[in-house]
């Protein structure tokens, strides 16, 4: 295997999640209480 | 015998009984039970001091509790146990009041002592847990609680709500919040400043403004425009906690653009001369400067869209120093490569803006300002170059393609200006639509609904529905009706009131609005005397708001003026959380469940916003309702109320209350129906709302459902509405849409590693990939 094959990069970068919360736009999930966590993985979609 | 006591901090010191004696003289005092023997001691040996009585039946009290300590066979007591055989020897001793006076001083030291170990507590936490593990350093999304800035804000914001609660709020204001009845907001900031404001920039531009370290000139091109709104929002930031809007952005950064216009044409012109008659710029500039100086005197300037009286009289003029046929040209050539640069410029200027927003610093440094902008009814064609461009960089993203955070933007829909195909900001509206799909941003506002279309005036752009991003509006005014404009006002506090607490307290529908009455009462109370301290802060508090002339009437104060009749104009809202949890625990139904829990729904946010409307007649001032956003609220209610009343199924059982007069994330529902049922509580809801929908996969695939939606919003009477969709990012090979647990683009999962060979290959592909560091 040469060299560049073995030069990896992204161990450990996590996908950027952004949401929004009261209006504004947040960064990323991690940013949020526990509370809004809670809102966010309980949110559903509503159809069309 | 005693010889050691056990501290609280399980120390053991030596005995003192003094000390205990010095606790009993205090107690002595605050009673006055020995007020008479003292005076009749004094009388008749008037050697004695009257201090040594008291200090005589103290140690013998003391003694006395000594001995019940020793009967008891405690040879090491701690605190609580000395205190118990001090109350003890009062009452046998025949001192009721004073033992009475004791048992206050005591609980008084146990208060401050929790306080202080509370505050130390806390302080504690903040210095030593991460923002991951610490819920506290995640109260506000936006701020960074790991930083050293942001640190030292959560410092001085947790001391603050301590000193308050403890020292500065009537003792049932300061129970209420604590106790998790209703909700002081930005507590921390309590006797500082007002919440938010909307900021009119062609105002604060006139005749340029001072930061407060420099004075900064009118600006004189689009690009000084952009920077110099930047500036304005951050520098007001410094002055308040709440957001900073603008509610004219589309009117104001046209004027950059007509600037820009012109200074280009100029410049054109003269370049298009020299080239075409083989002159000197030396001989064309001056000839060509003088005259249209000369024709703006006259109010003839170039326009972005040419005028006719422009170009006849530019023709005519010059065409007695040139030739003709060369003006003709010459006119032709300026007009099109001015409008191109003018075009690029603006383009420029609204992607440094937006950078901008997304990078300076404002309190302390611990987060970029809470920026909002409303625009989208001005059809000026200066206006609608700004709009486009400000869209267009939005919808490119950041550097590295990310989403921007700030801005919050606004686009104000109307119908006749931007709705409908045919209307002259249609395009607009669409391209708002497409960037919304993309970027989550734009948010719309609704100018027709009947609530915000009876404040407007056409040609008044002051009238226009201007929101703060998260949702506050303010546009009436009962303390004076002829100022009905978003201009220079904003919200001074607000307060919410956890409705399903009341819900569950009080079982009936009855019941449930006597308390409600009561709860309202307090909160309005508490609003007042916070505005009682507010009106007390002088100009001098607030230099850019107040010293700027940012705020409504600001302008005509002195620096030492105090602020309180001009922020009359800002609002007192009261506000309320869970009202989904509340319907169910009252009628075992929530209003997406039930039309019969939607009516009791409508009925207690109307007596709510009644009440609001009361009170602002009492007392001559802007009560209204919130639609509170609680972001940090949402979990603090419902955690106490877990606590206090166990788990109650659709109630309690989760780890938020709903937002407002929302329908539960959780609940499946359709889009239509969602909104038809939110929007009659906008119309409610006079100091702010926001209703979303939440879209599945990429909107962008789908703009016609997306700006159905929309549409649909403006026919139900929302007020203001986003529609929610996933929008992720791999920082990695920076693409950005829905990623399940695959990235699209470069087929790594989150937290793994790929090849920087595979990197490279699809940098070809996408050459505005991020540029990867640390790697050769």
């Amino acid at each position: 295997m040469s060299e560049k094959e073995m030069s990896l990069y992204g161990e450990g970068v996590g996908f950027e999640r952004i949401r929004r919360i009261t209006g504004y736009l947040v960064g990323t999930i991690d940013r949020f209480n526990n509370a809004k966590r809670a809102e966010v993985s309980d949110r559903v979609k509503h159809g069309v | 015998m005693i010889f050691t006591v056990k501290k609280r901090d399980g120390r053991e010191m030596p005995f003192n009984i003094e000390k205990i004696s010095d606790a009993i003289i205090k107690a002595f005092r605050a009673s006055g039970e020995l007020d008479e023997q003292i005076k009749a001691a004094q009388a008749q040996m008037n050697l004695l001091g009257n201090d040594d009585l008291l200090t005589n039946v103290a140690l013998k009290v003391a003694a006395d509790a000594v001995g019940h300590l020793e009967a008891d066979n405690k040879t090491k007591p701690d605190i609580e146990e000395i205190q118990d055989a001090v109350e003890k020897a009062l009452t046998e001793g025949g001192y009721a009041d004073t033992a009475k006076s004791y048992i206050l001083y005591r609980a008084e030291r146990t208060r401050v002592r929790e306080v202080n170990t509370r505050l130390m507590q806390t302080l504690h936490d903040i210095t030593f847990s991460s923002a991951k593990e610490s819920d506290l350093k995640r109260e506000n999304a936006n701020i960074d609680g790991d930083t050293a800035m942001g640190t030292m804000l959560k410092y001085g914001s947790e001391s603050a709500k301590h000193f308050y609660t403890m020292m500065m709020l009537k003792p049932e204001h300061s129970r209420a919040h604590l106790d998790g009845d209703i909700h002081i907001h930005d507590l921390d900031f309590y006797s500082l400043t007002m919440t938010c404001c909307q900021i009119d920039l062609i105002k604060l531009f006139r005749n340029g403004f001072n930061t407060g370290h420099g004075h900064l000139r009118e600006p004189k091109d689009i690009r000084s425009y952009a920077a110099l709104a930047a500036i304005a929002i951050q520098s007001n930031q410094n002055d308040q906690h709440g957001g900073q809007s603008v509610p004219n952005f589309d009117y104001a950064m046209a004027n950059g653009v007509r600037i820009t216009y012109r200074k280009a044409y100029l410049s054109n012109m003269v370049k298009a001369l020299i080239l075409l008659t083989g002159m000197e710029e030396g001989e064309i500039l001056p000839v060509v400067k003088k005259l249209h100086s000369e024709m703006a005197e006259m109010g003839m300037v170039a326009t972005l869209v040419p005028n006719e009286k422009f170009q006849e009289t530019e023709i005519r003029e010059l065409s007695k120093t040139y030739d003709a046929e060369i003006v003709n040209k010459a006119q032709s050539f300026a007009e099109k490569m001015a409008y191109e640069e003018t075009d690029k410029t603006t383009f420029q200027a609204m992607e440094a803006f937006v950078h901008n927003l997304n990078s300076m610093h404002s309190r302390a440094g611990a987060q970029t300002p809470f920026s909002s902008i409303n625009y989208g009814m001005c059809t000026e064609p200066e206006a609608r170059m700004v709009m486009k461009n400000l869209l267009l960089t939005t919808e490119e993203g950041l550097g590295g393609g990310e989403t921007a955070i700030f801005p919050i933007q606004i686009f104000r829909v109307k119908d006749g200006i931007n709705l409908n195909p045919g209307d002259p900001n249609y395009d607009l509206f669409k391209l708002a639509c497409r960037v919304s799909a993309k970027r989550l941003f734009p948010n719309f506002s609704f100018q027709d609904a009947p609530y915000n279309l009876q404040y407007y005036k056409p040609g008044h752009p002051e009238t226009e529905i201007s929101y703060m991003g998260c949702r506050t509006r303010v546009i009436g005014n009962n303390y004076d009706p002829s100022r009905e404009i978003s201009y220079g006002r904003g919200n001074l506090s607000f307060t919410s009131i956890n409705l399903p607490r009341i819900a569950i307290k009080m079982k009936s529908v009855d019941l449930f609005f006597k308390e409600l009455d009561r709860m309202l009462q307090l909160v309005s109370d508490q609003l007042m005397e916070r505005f009682a301290v507010q009106s007390r802060r002088k100009v001098k508090n607030f230099p850019f708001l107040m010293g700027q002339g940012v705020w409504i009437d600001s302008d005509k104060l002195g620096w030492e003026d105090t602020v309180g009749e001009v922020i009359k104009h800002g609002t007192l809202s009261i506000g309320f959380i869970g009202l989904a949890e509340t319907l169910v625990m009252l009628t075992g139904k929530h209003h997406g469940e039930s039309d019969a829990s939607q009516e009791l729904g409508l009925k207690i946010i109307r007596h709510m916003r009644e009440f609001c409307d009361k009170e602002s007649k009492r007392l001559g001032l802007n009560f209204s309702l919130l639609a509170t956003p609680a972001e940090g609220l949402s979990g603090r209610f419902v955690r106490m109320d877990k606590k206090k009343f166990g788990i109650i199924p659709g109630v309690t059982d989760r780890d938020y209350y709903t937002n407002s007069f929302h329908v539960p994330v959780y609940y499946k529902i359709s889009a239509f129906k969602k909104l038809s049922l939110e929007a009659p509580y906008h119309a409610l809801t006079n100091a702010g709302h926001i209703s979303y929908v939440e879209l599945d996969g990429d909107p962008t695939q789908n703009l016609e459902a997306f700006e159905k939606i929309v549409q649909h919003m403006a026919k139900v009477g929302i007020g203001y509405g986003s529609i929610n969709h996933p929008v992720d990012r791999d920082p990695v090979c920076g693409f950005v849409g829905v990623i399940g647990d695959v990235c699209p683009r470069c087929g790594r999962s989150e937290g793994h590693a790929i090849s920087c060979e595979k990197l490279e290959e699809l940098r070809k592909k996408f050459p505005g990939m991020p540029a990867f560091k640390g790697i050769r």
